[in-house]
This record gives C-alpha cells, structure tokens and sequence, in this order.
C-alpha cells in the first residue's frame, strides 16, 4: 500500500480542513460538514433539518434554483448531501480541473442561500408525501420505530420529523436553522484525489472567510437509552426485528475489538449469523449485525427479517448466538476477520470518494485523519481474548428491540 | 491526466471458454467473474426461477468444499463477493487485492463445478421462499414484476427472476441439476477480469484452473417478444399506500446504435436536474418520478415511473404525459444534452478508478454486444449525441400516445385498467 500524506489544518476562517492527494488518481472529491443535525432542530419541529438541507440547493441571492444545479452540470459535478443526527453533508466528486469552481458554487449555496418560499413550501410538502412513502418501506420503517427508544428524543429523531411537526414549519424557522448553524467555525471540510493541498486550502479559507458567527463548538449530545420489547402492528409478508444494546464511541480503546466481534457476527457469508440463521436454519434471506455511532457514544445492532411464523425462533437464535462468541469464538474467526476488513481498506482504497468519505469520518469523530494503517494495526493487535472480555464488560442486556409486521414476539427469553 | 484508454485481451481456451481481460495497472486490486448466459427467460415456465435457485446453490457445495469452507475460502481474501441473476444472465464475482486474484478464480471456478448438493436443497428453498415473501413487501419489486407480466404476457421475459412461491415449492433438486449440465459449460460462459494484472499469467492461470472443463453445445437460442401492446393494466394490493404508476414505450435494445439516444433522452426526461424534477416533483405532485430504459438482447422499453399518493393518479400521469409531450414537440436544447455529456464524463471517470466498476460494466457489454468497450469508448459514444438524434430517436421510437399503463396500489386505478390478481 502506498504511503499516505495527509494535511491537517485550522484555516483562518475557522473551518477545519484536511487533505489526501493521490496522485495518479482521475478525479478529485470533497466534503463540507456542517456541524449540525436533526438534534440541533427545536424540539417541536422534528424535519426540519431535511428541509434545510433540501432547499438550501434551491437557489442563491445570484441564482435561481435551476440556475444553481445548472452550474454545477455544467461542470460534470457529481453533487450530493445527507442529513444526520450532528450534521449535515454536502459531497462533490468532479474532475480535478474544476474543484476550484465547484468549492466557489457550494460556498455560495451555504453562504447566500435564498430560501425562495415556493420550494419551502414544496419541500414541506413533499415530506409529507415521503412519510406516506416511509409506509412501503418496512427497513426503514423498523429503524425509524427503534431510534426513539435506542438513542433518546434527542439524537433518536428521524430525518422525516412527523406530520405535525412538519405542519409547524415556515419559511422563517427554515431561515433561522441556517442562520444559527451555518458558520465556518461549524464546518469540516475535507477533499482528495488529484489536488494541490495548498491551493484548495487557500481557495476555501478564502471562500468561508468572515461566515456566519464564531461560536463553532457544539457541547457533546448524550444519548438516551431505554430498553424494553415494542411491536408495531402492519400487515407485510415478512416480520422485522431489530434488537440493539450500547456500544462504545468510535474513539474508545475497544471500538476495534467491537468492530472485530460484529464482524464475526454479521460480516460475510462465513459469519456466526448468516450461517446459522440462515445457511443451517434457512430462518431468512436478510439478517445483519452492524454498529451505530453518534460523535461521542456507540450502538450494536442485530437485525433480521423473516415469515411471522419463523419469528420467535429467528429471535432466539440471534441472541444465542451474541451469547456463543463467549463460549467459542476461535482466532480462526477472529483473524479472517481483520483479514476481511484489511483488505477492504485495500480494494476500496481504489475508490477516491470512498477514501475522501472515509477521511470526513476521521475528522468528525477523531478530531484528525488517521492513516488506514494505523486503523489497522488496531485491528490486527485484536485477540480472543479481547473479544470475550469485551463481551462481559458490555453485555447485551437489557436489550431494546423493536418488530415490525403481522404479530408480536411471544415470550422469548 | 492518466489516459482513459484501457487495453484489453480476449482470449478463448481450447473448451471454448472466453476469457476476456481490462489491463488496468493504476489499481492495487483486481476483480474477476463468470459470466453465464442463462437467466428467467430461458427458463421453461415450470421451471420459473430455476436459474436463481442455481445461483444460490452453486455457493452450496463443490467437489473441493462444502458450503461453509466456500465462505470461509472467500472471507479468507478478504473478498467483496456475490453474485445476480437477471432476465438473461447469472454473474458470480469476486474483488480482490491483486496478489489473492488466483485464489478468487480458483474458488469461483469451483463453484461453477457445484454438486447441488442433495442435502443442502431444501434448506435453500426455504431461503428463497423468504426472499420472494421479502419482495413481496417492496413495491418497486412488485411493481416491476406486473408489468413484465402484462407487458410481455406468453413471453418467457414476463417470468420473474425469482420464480413464484408455487414453482419454488414444487422445483425439485434433479430438475435444478439437470439445467444446471445444461447450461453451465464453456460455450455459455465468460470469464472476465479487471484490474492490474499480466494478461498472460492470467490466461495461464484460467487454463489450468478451467481448461479441463468438458465443451458441450451453447443453450438454445432465445425468441424475441411481441412488441409492446397499447393498454392499462392495474393490481390492487391494499397493504401500500402508494399508488405505483409505470407508463412504458418500445425503445432501442441493448445491442441497437439508438440506445445512447435512449439514454441521453431518458436523463433529460426523468434524471438527475430533469424536466420531471423541476415540472413535476418541484412542483409537489409526488416524490419519486424518473425515467429510464429497461433493455434486453433483443427488447426494450422506455419506463417514465413514479410513486404517489393514491388519490394523485391522475395528476401525475396527466404530468409525466404532459412532458413528454412537450419534449417530442420541441426537442431537447443543447444545454440539456451536454449537461448530461458533462455527467457522464464524470461518471466514466470515477467507474475507471476502481475494477469492481469496470467489470459490472463488462458483463453487461460482453453479455449484450459481445465485446468488451472501455470508458473511451463509451464515452464517444454520449458525445456523438445530438439534439437532432433525439429528435429523429422520437420519430422512430414515439413516447407519446396511449403507451402501456401499469399501476400497483390501494388503488384500482385507472378505472378502465384491466385488472390483474395475484
């Protein structure tokens, strides 16, 4: 693997920014993150961050809204954003020859948007509509159910708020999210691919300069967690259950033995779940195990789908397996592991926005991009030993779960 | 600027089996797959979803390892591995770090050796039967599967790919044997590569690894279907609560010149900065419209789709009608046809970096053209495109008029549908 250099700065504007030229590579990526998210919404008005991050593309005090996506077509600009608990996201993949411009039309997006009252209204209404669409779509739907309970009011919320708190929205509260949140002290910026660092450094410390108002910091959110078994009644095909427990922060000591005992879990089709649950038991098509982290606090996810009837034993059999790790993990499973999530790093490597997304997560969680060595020389130092003492000092219970369908768990221990 | 221009190798082993090669030596990886040319249309109808089914199995069981060394085989290379069936093809793949790419042929040519084997089947029958009760539930699966079933009605591409609960329950492991000696030989099949690898340490490698493979007879040939019929066709499934609306027009196969047209076209229509995004979702009427073309060896269609509430039918056909009207009356501006050239450069570019994009886009040319073309090509290709082609792309292939009407919802909608249960 080549050697990775990476620039880390604090611009004078207050952003921070980071950096990972790759030579040779075609195209070149950025993200900005705006250091606020569905948590940072006024409590009654669940949505609203969607909704600001939807028509913040529709135009400019120079700008129409076509105008605007026309600009950035005319650049060939891949353009993209996503909303989250503790921030928002807009990407751009281009090639390298027009990321200055294309750092020149997101920053006037973010610093004069236009908020035209036509699409608030719009897009209001077409969250709406989404909500009735989140119905067809029992995946989501189960996540949406669970989040609440999993991660408090707070941090638990969904992108699509309600129908009442969306009803509670204008154009004004709209205006004041962007106002309140969006300054250059609030954004991590970080771009890759075929670049010269210091030119883009320079270009967006110009860009941001004097935005928005220098109270960058944000006090860490915490979240909430209140276990117990709920059913949501839906006629569908299939059953949902999700089962989730705490885990720890992205940058806990134990955050790579984790990512190590999920992966024995659910990653791959030689994983504990997916050979039990479904290759020996034939229980289900779907069935995972993955983490969850907001900025400072972690979750562990089970999940499964499955006909109602195969419900209770799909149920019983996810738990007993968490509860086998402890009694008969092997270190050939612990090290095909690390192999498998190594060599992702590898082949993966070879995609520069997945590289750029990657370097957006370091700076949101560590505070710093970290070299994929240095993840992965965590994760290589990782034994079984580790993992079943992980296990007891994390245990599973109590467990919040959440199904989805036909029928309610019986009474499965 | 690295060159966009790939060098290619195709060679074909002694047994006929095609090996077809992107040298691509800016990558640390490689990826590598077979492809075989046998999907839900050449099936017999009492066979429906047999060639899913296999697809399953061939990850069961092989002279060398049994199901769970074959995982454990892949998730010992760290592999990012599956594999699809479709209308017309089953595609088994693995991406891999360059020096693991011998162990990944090796243990997909295994599989492509299966033993079905007997006590493994009924397991995976109950796996798929919860993947069919898994589609059930999403309604763009559903809503794709009707109007293959309406739209090429008699004809083997009406057949959904995972076959039906009913064919699925009374399939038995000697008829899924039996199509599997028939189909999986060299003469219907290719294996492909991507990435940075010596061409001919790669073929050396795929004839000792499948040059004893036995040559047999390429599967029969496949009937083209019935070109599109006018007509409205509705399904009520009340557990939705959107109403899906397909509306659909003949277009350019997957191996016709006007496809790119078709493309071009169908991006201004219902993409990405589109005329049914700013005139139709931008204007509230529903939030998911596009547009786009399904295409097949020798059939296509092009789909203007949405989802909306049930009582907005009317308003959002009366709308996708209303635009495309408008587009075949006018034309397309230049601005619009080189926004979508800009897109696609960009798109080519980025699918050049990483072998596990370039070979999805090989299996497909190779399967449909029988050729392999790099992003170059591909890429001219977009560019020769005109606003007078389209133009001339719409007398030829109209997207106006009664057209074919699919909907699936809570509704029975429209009113003079034919209606079509479950």
């Amino acid at each position: 693997m080549m050697t990775e250099t990476y620039t880390q700065l604090r611009l004078d504007c207050g952003a921070e920014f980071a950096a990972l030229p790759m030579p040779g590579r075609r195209t070149a990526t950025y993200e900005i993150r705006v250091l606020a998210g569905m948590a940072h919404e006024p409590e009654s008005l669940g949505g609203l961050a969607r909704i600001v991050e939807e028509t913040i593309t529709k135009g400019t005090e120079q700008r129409s809204a076509q105008e605007l996506t026309d600009a950035f077509d005319a650049l060939g600009a891949n353009v993209g954003s996503g909303v989250g608990r503790e921030s928002m996201v807009f990407r751009c993949s281009c090639l390298p020859e027009y990321v200055d411009h294309a750092l020149g039309l997101h920053a006037e997006m973010l610093r004069t948007p236009s908020f035209p009252q036509e699409y608030c209204e719009v897009a209001l209404d077409l969250a709406q509509q989404e909500l009735t669409s989140l119905e067809d779509d029992p995946g989501e739907l189960a996540r949406r159910l669970i989040s609440p309970f999993a991660y408090g009011a707070r941090l638990g919320r969904h992108e699509l708020g309600t129908r009442e708190s969306l009803a509670r929205i204008q154009r004004d509260e709209i205006v004041g999210y962007w106002r309140d949140n969006f300054a250059s002290a609030r954004l991590q910026i970080v771009v890759g691919g075929a670049i010269d660092v210091h030119k883009v450094a320079s270009r967006v410390d110009q860009l941001f300069s004097a935005f928005g108002g220098s109270d960058g910091r944000q006090a860490p959110l915490t979240p909430d967690f209140s276990p117990g078994r709920r059913h949501h009644a839906k006629e569908l095909e299939q059953q949902h259950i999700l089962i989730c427990w705490p885990g720890v922060p992205m940058t806990h000591a134990d955050h790579p033995v984790e990512r190590i005992m999920l992966g024995v879990l659910g990653e791959g089709m030689s994983s504990r779940l997916f050979a039990e649950v479904r290759e020996k038991q034939g229980l289900v098509y779907w069935v995972g195990a993955w983490d969850e982290h907001p900025r400072t606090s972690g979750r562990v996810f089970l999940g499964a789908s499955t006909t109602p009837a195969r419900c209770d034993q799909t149920y019983k059999t996810l738990l007993r397996e968490v509860d086998r790790l402890a009694e008969d993990l092997t270190v050939e499973e612990v090290e095909r592991t690390k192999i498998g999530i190594i060599a992702k790093t590898q082949t993966h490597g070879d995609i520069t926005r997945a590289r750029v997304g990657e370097l957006g997560s370091d700076l949101f969680f560590y505070g710093r991009p970290v070299p994929v060595a240095e993840k992965n020389a965590r994760l290589a130092a990782v034994t079984v030993a580790d993992v079943r003492r992980y296990l007891n000092d994390h245990p599973r219970d109590p467990l919040c779960v959440q199904t989805l369908g036909p029928r309610a768990l019986e009474d499965a221990a | 600027m690295v060159s966009m221009q790939s060098r290619f190798v195709d060679h074909t082993l002694k047994n006929g089996l095609r090996l077809v090669i992107e040298i691509m030596p800016h990558v640390q990886s490689a990826a590598a797959g077979f492809l075989v040319r046998t999907g839900a249309r050449d099936e017999e109808p009492r066979l429906a979803g047999v060639s899913h089914f296999l697809e399953h199995m061939c990850f069961k069981g092989t002279p060398k390892r049994n199901w769970h060394q074959i995982t454990i085989d892949f998730d010992n290379m760290g592999s990012t591995y599956n594999a699809y069936t479709s209308k017309e093809r089953t595609f088994y793949f693995g991406w891999v770090r360059v020096e693991d790419l011998e162990k990944q042929v090796e243990l997909l040519a295994d599989m492509m050796r299966s033993t079905i084997p007997p006590e493994e089947f009924d397991m995976e029958k109950k796996v798929i039967l919860e993947e069919i009760a898994m589609s059930a539930d999403q309604i763009d699966r559903c809503v794709y599967d009707l109007l293959h079933e309406r739209l090429y009605a008699g004809h083997p591409l009406a057949w959904p790919v995972l076959g039906t609960t009913e064919s699925i329950a009374r399939l038995t492991r000697d008829e899924l044997h039996g199509y599997f000696l028939e189909r999986y030989h060299p003469a219907n099949m290719v294996l492909i590569f991507a990435g940075n690898v010596d061409p001919d340490d790669t073929i050396r490698m795929a004839e000792r690894i499948c040059g004893d493979w036995e040559a047999r007879a390429a599967r029969p040939g496949r009937a083209a279907p019935p070109r599109l019929t006018p007509g409205a066709h509705s399904r009520v499934v009340s557990r939705f609560k959107q109403q899906a609306i397909a509306l659909c027009y003949p277009a350019p196969s997957a191996v016709d010149p006007d496809r790119e047209a078709a493309d071009v076209l169908a991006a201004i229509l219902g993409g990405h900065n589109s005329r049914f995004f700013w005139n139709i979702i931008q204007e509230g009427t529903a939030p998911h419209v596009a547009a786009g073309r399904l295409d097949y060896c020798d059939a296509a269609m092009m789909i203007a789709f949405g989802f909306c509430e049930p009582d907005r039918a009317d308003e959002l056909l009366a709308a996708m009608r209303s635009e495309m009207k408008k587009i075949a009356d006018d034309g397309v501006t230049d601005d619009e046809v080189q926004r979508v050239k800009n897109r696609t450069r960009t798109g080519l570019t980025t699918e050049a970096e990483a072998p596990y994009y370039r070979l999805m886009q090989l299996v497909q040319d190779i399967d449909a053209l029988h050729r392999p073309r790099d992003v170059a090509e591909r890429l001219a290709a977009i560019d020769a495109v005109t606003p007078a082609a389209i133009k001339a792309y719409m007398q030829k292939w109209p997207i106006t008029g009664e057209g074919c009407l699919t909907s699936l919802g809570p509704r029975h909608w429209p009113e003079n549908a034919v209606s079509t249960g479950l």
